[in-house]
C-alpha cells in the first residue's frame, strides 16, 4: 500500500435526478466541495435522504456528477476501479455464491486469489461467520449479511473505502466490536475511510472529521474536526459536548429544510 | 455435513426425546419429525397397511394372470409375471426395510397409493384385453405381447434409442449454447436487444416442427437438418428466458462486481449466468420438451433411425404391440433424460431458497 494513496477531492459536485414518472427532475446534490486527505477517517451524518448515498456512488465511479468534478489522486473518476471499494446500504451480496466465495470475488476478479485466500478465512473469522463460511446468503440474518458486505469489500484492501451504513442492522454489542475492527483495519492499512451513518456516536468515535449534510437539495452544512485521542471513551464530556453539538446543527438542518419548503 | 448425516441413523432422535439434541443439531429430515404432530397407534397401523396395499395388488395381479382361463385360450408367457415380480419385489424391499427405517416409511407411504394404482391398471387392463376381449385385439394387445415385443427387438431398440438421443442432444446443446449467448448478450445490451427482439417476435411463435417440409427439401443432410430443426425450437424458449433472467437481475449485483474489479468477461459469466440461471433452467426444461417433440416428428418424416423411426415402421407392419412397446420406451427414455436435467438443476440452483427442502 502506497502512503499517499487515497486523495478524494469534489469541487462544486452537483447531481441532479431525473424522475421518470414525473417528468421532473430532482436536485440530490448542490455545489459539494470535500477534501479527503490520504489515510483520513471522515463521517458523513445527515438526516435520510439527503444525498448520502448519491455522494458516495459518486466517489465510487458509480454515477457522474451532473456538474462539477471528483478526483481521486489527482485522477478524474470516472466509472469504478477496485481502488475505492464500497460497502453497499443495502445488502448486495451475489446469492449465488457462499459466503467465502462472495468475500473472495474481488481476489479472484483482481487477479490476487492465491495470495489472499488465507486473508479470506482471517477475515470471516474476525467478524465471528466462521460457522457459515459456506453458507449461501438468503441462509443468513441481516446484521450477518452485513458483516461479509464489509469484509468483501476489505479483503481487495482499498486505498479509499466508502462505507454506506455498513453497521446499520447490527446490535450495539456487535456494533462496538466491528467499530474496534474497523479502526485496527484502519490503522494497519492506513486507507482513506469515508463513512455515512445514522448513529452519531458511531461517527464521533470512529473518525478525524464529521460532515453535516442538510436535505434538499443535498449540501454540506458544517464540518466538526475531531481531535481526540484514540480509543475514544463514549462517556468523556468532549464525547458528549460533540455529540450535543452535532445533534444541534442536524436539528437546524431540519428546520432550515422546513422554511424551504414553504 | 456428510458426517452427520451417517452418525444420525446409529442415534435417532425421537420427538419425544428432545434430550438427546443437546449434544448436536437436527438434521432437516429430523427436523421435520419433530415438529410433526406425533401419530396415534391406530394410524401408525393404517399406514403400514397403505404400505402393503400394493403388494395385495400385485399378488391379485399374478393370480388373475395366472389363474383364470385366456379368452380363445390365447397362449401367453412368463415375461410379464416376472416384469410384476419384478416390481412387486422391489415394493417388498422397501416395505421390509421401512420397518427399520423411518424415513423409508415414509417415503413409501407417501408413495404407496400411486403404486397400488398402477398395479390396479394392470389388473383392470388385463381383464379387459387377454381375458375378456372387452378392447379388441389388434387395437389393444395386452401387456405380455407388449413386453415380448420389446423383448424381441431389443438390439433394435437400443440401437434406436442411442441415435434418437444422439441427435436429441446435438440439437439440444446446439440450440442451448446459441439461446444462452443470444439471451444474454440481449439481456446485457439494448444494442442486441434491439435486433434480438424484432427476430423473436417474428420467429417465436412458429412451431418449430412448421420448418420441417422445407428443411427436408434444402438440407444437405437429414441428420444436419433435423439437429436445426430441435436446436431451433431450443433457441427460442432459453433465448427468452435468459434474457428475461438477466434483465431481472438487481443492479446492484452489477455494481457489486463492477466495484471489486470485474470486467466484462466476468461480468457475463460470473455475474449474468448464474444470476439468471433459475430463469434460464426453466427455458431449458422447456426447451427440452419442445426438443422431444422436434425430435419424434423428424423421425418420423424424414430421419431414417430412432424411436420415432421404429414406431412408423412397425405402424407400416401392423405391429401394434411393438407400437406399444416403442410408447413405452420413448415414454422411459425421456423421463430418464428430463430426471437427469433436474438433477442438473438441482445442483446448479442449490443456492436458491428452498432448495434443501
Ligand atoms: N437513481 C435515482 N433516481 C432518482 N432519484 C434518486 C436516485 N437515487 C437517489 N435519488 C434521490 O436522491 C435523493 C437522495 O438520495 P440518497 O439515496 O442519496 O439519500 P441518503 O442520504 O442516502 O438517504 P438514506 O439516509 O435514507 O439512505 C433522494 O431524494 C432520492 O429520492
Ligand atoms: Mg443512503
Amino acid at each position: 500500500m502506497t502512503a499517499r494513496a487515497g486523495h478524494v477531492s469534489l469541487e462544486n459536485v452537483t447531481k441532479i435526478f431525473a424522475r421518470a414518472d414525473l417528468n421532473s427532475t430532482l436536485v440530490a446534490l448542490e455545489g459539494v466541495s470535500m477534501e479527503i486527505r490520504p489515510a483520513e477517517f471522515v463521517s458523513i451524518v445527515g438526516t435520510s435522504g439527503c444525498g448520502k448515498s448519491t455522494l458516495l456512488r459518486i466517489i465510487a465511479g458509480l454515477e457522474t456528477a451532473t456538474f462539477g468534478r471528483a478526483y481521486c489522486d489527482g485522477e478524474l473518476i470516472a466509472g469504478t476501479n477496485p481502488k475505492r471499494g464500497l460497502v453497499f446500504q443495502e445488502h448486495s451480496l451475489f446469492p449465488w455464491l457462499s459466503v467465502r466465495e462472495n468475500i473472495a470475488f474481488g481476489l479472484r476478479a483482481t487477479g490476487r486469489y492465491r495470495s489472499g485466500a488465507g486473508l479470506v478465512d482471517a477475515l470471516i473469522s474476525i467478524v465471528g461467520l466462521s460457522e457459515f463460511a459456506d453458507s449461501y446468503p438468503h441462509q443468513l440474518s441481516g446484521g450477518m449479511r452485513q458483516r461479509v458486505s464489509l469484509v468483501r469489500a476489505l479483503v481487495v484492501s482499498p486505498d479509499v473505502l466508502l462505507l454506506d451504513e455498513p453497521l446499520g442492522a447490527l446490535d450495539s454489542f456487535t456494533r462496538m466490536n466491528i467499530q474496534d475492527e474497523l479502526l485496527k483495519l484502519w490503522n494497519e492499512h492506513k486507507n482513506t475511510m469515508i463513512l455515512i451513518t445514522h448513529d452519531v456516536d458511531e461517527a464521533i468515535y470512529l473518525s478525524q472529521r464529521i460532515y453535516i449534510m442538510s436535505p434538499r437539495p443535498g449540501r454540506i452544512a458544517g464540518e466538526i474536526p475531531l481531535r481526540m485521542s484514540y480509543p475514544r471513551n463514549r462517556s468523556s464530556s468532549e464525547f458528549v459536548n460533540v455529540r450535543n453539538e452535532i445533534l444541534r446543527r442536524l436539528d437546524f438542518a431540519k428546520e432550515e429544510q422546513e422554511e424551504y419548503n414553504l | 455435513m456428510s458426517g452427520k448425516t451417517a452418525s444420525l441413523s446409529a442415534e435417532p432422535i425421537s420427538a419425544a426425546d428432545g434430550r438427546s439434541l443437546e449434544s448436536r443439531a437436527p438434521t432437516p429430515w429430523e427436523l421435520r419429525q419433530i415438529e410433526a404432530a406425533p401419530k396415534s397407534r391406530n394410524r401408525i397401523a393404517a399406514d403400514r397397511a397403505t404400505c402393503a396395499l400394493p403388494l395385495v395388488l400385485a399378488a391379485a395381479v399374478l393370480a388373475q394372470y395366472k389363474l383364470t382361463p385366456n379368452l380363445n385360450d390365447a397362449a401367453t408367457t412368463d415375461v410379464y409375471t416376472c416384469f410384476i415380480l419384478l416390481l412387486a419385489s422391489a415394493v417388498l424391499v422397501k416395505f421390509v426395510m421401512s420397518f427399520f427405517s423411518k424415513k423409508t416409511f415414509e417415503k413409501l407411504l407417501e408413495k404407496a397409493p400411486l403404486y397400488t394404482a398402477a398395479f390396479l391398471f394392470f389388473a383392470l387392463y388385463d381383464y379387459a384385453t387377454i381375458k375378456t376381449g372387452i378392447l379388441p385385439l389388434p387395437y389393444f394387445p395386452w401387456p405380455d405381447r407388449i413386453l415380448n415385443g420389446i423383448y424381441e427387438d431389443r438390439a433394435l431398440l437400443l440401437d434406436c434409442i442411442k441415435n434418437s438421443l444422439i441427435l436429441l442432444f446435438s440439437g439440444y446443446f446446439a440450440g442451448a449454447a446459441i439461446g444462452l449467448l443470444t439471451g444474454l448478450s440481449a439481456g446485457l445490451s439494448r444494442r442486441v436487444r434491439y435486433w434480438v427482439l424484432p427476430l423473436i417476435q417474428i420467429l417465436g411463435p412458429i412451431p418449430s416442427t412448421t420448418w420441417l417440409p422445407i428443411i427436408l427439401i434444402v438440407a444437405a443432410s437429414l441428420f444436419g437438418g433435423s439437429v436445426f430443426l430441435i436446436a431451433l425450437g431450443v433457441w427460442y424458449p432459453v433465448t427468452m428466458t435468459s434474457m428475461q433472467g438477466v434483465l431481472n437481475i438487481p443492479k446492484a449485483n452489477f455494481e457489486a462486481a463492477r466495484i471489486l474489479g470485474a470486467g466484462k468477461a466476468r461480468l457475463l459469466f460470473r455475474v449474468a449466468l448464474p444470476a439468471a440461471m433459475p430463469n434460464i433452467f426453466q427455458g431449458l426444461t422447456q426447451g427440452m420438451s419442445v426438443a422431444c417433440t422436434a425430435l419424434m416428428v423428424a423421425e418420423m418424416m424424414g430421419v431414417e433411425s430412432g424411436l420415432g423411426w421404429y414406431i412408423n415402421w412397425q405402424r407400416g407392419w401392423a405391429e401394434f404391440a411393438k407400437m406399444y412397446g416403442a410408447v413405452i420406451v420413448i415414454c422411459v427414455t425421456f423421463s430418464v433424460v428430463n430426471f437427469l436435467l433436474s438433477l442438473v438443476k438441482r445442483r446448479v440452483l442449490r443456492w436458491q431458497e428452498g432448495y434443501w427442502n
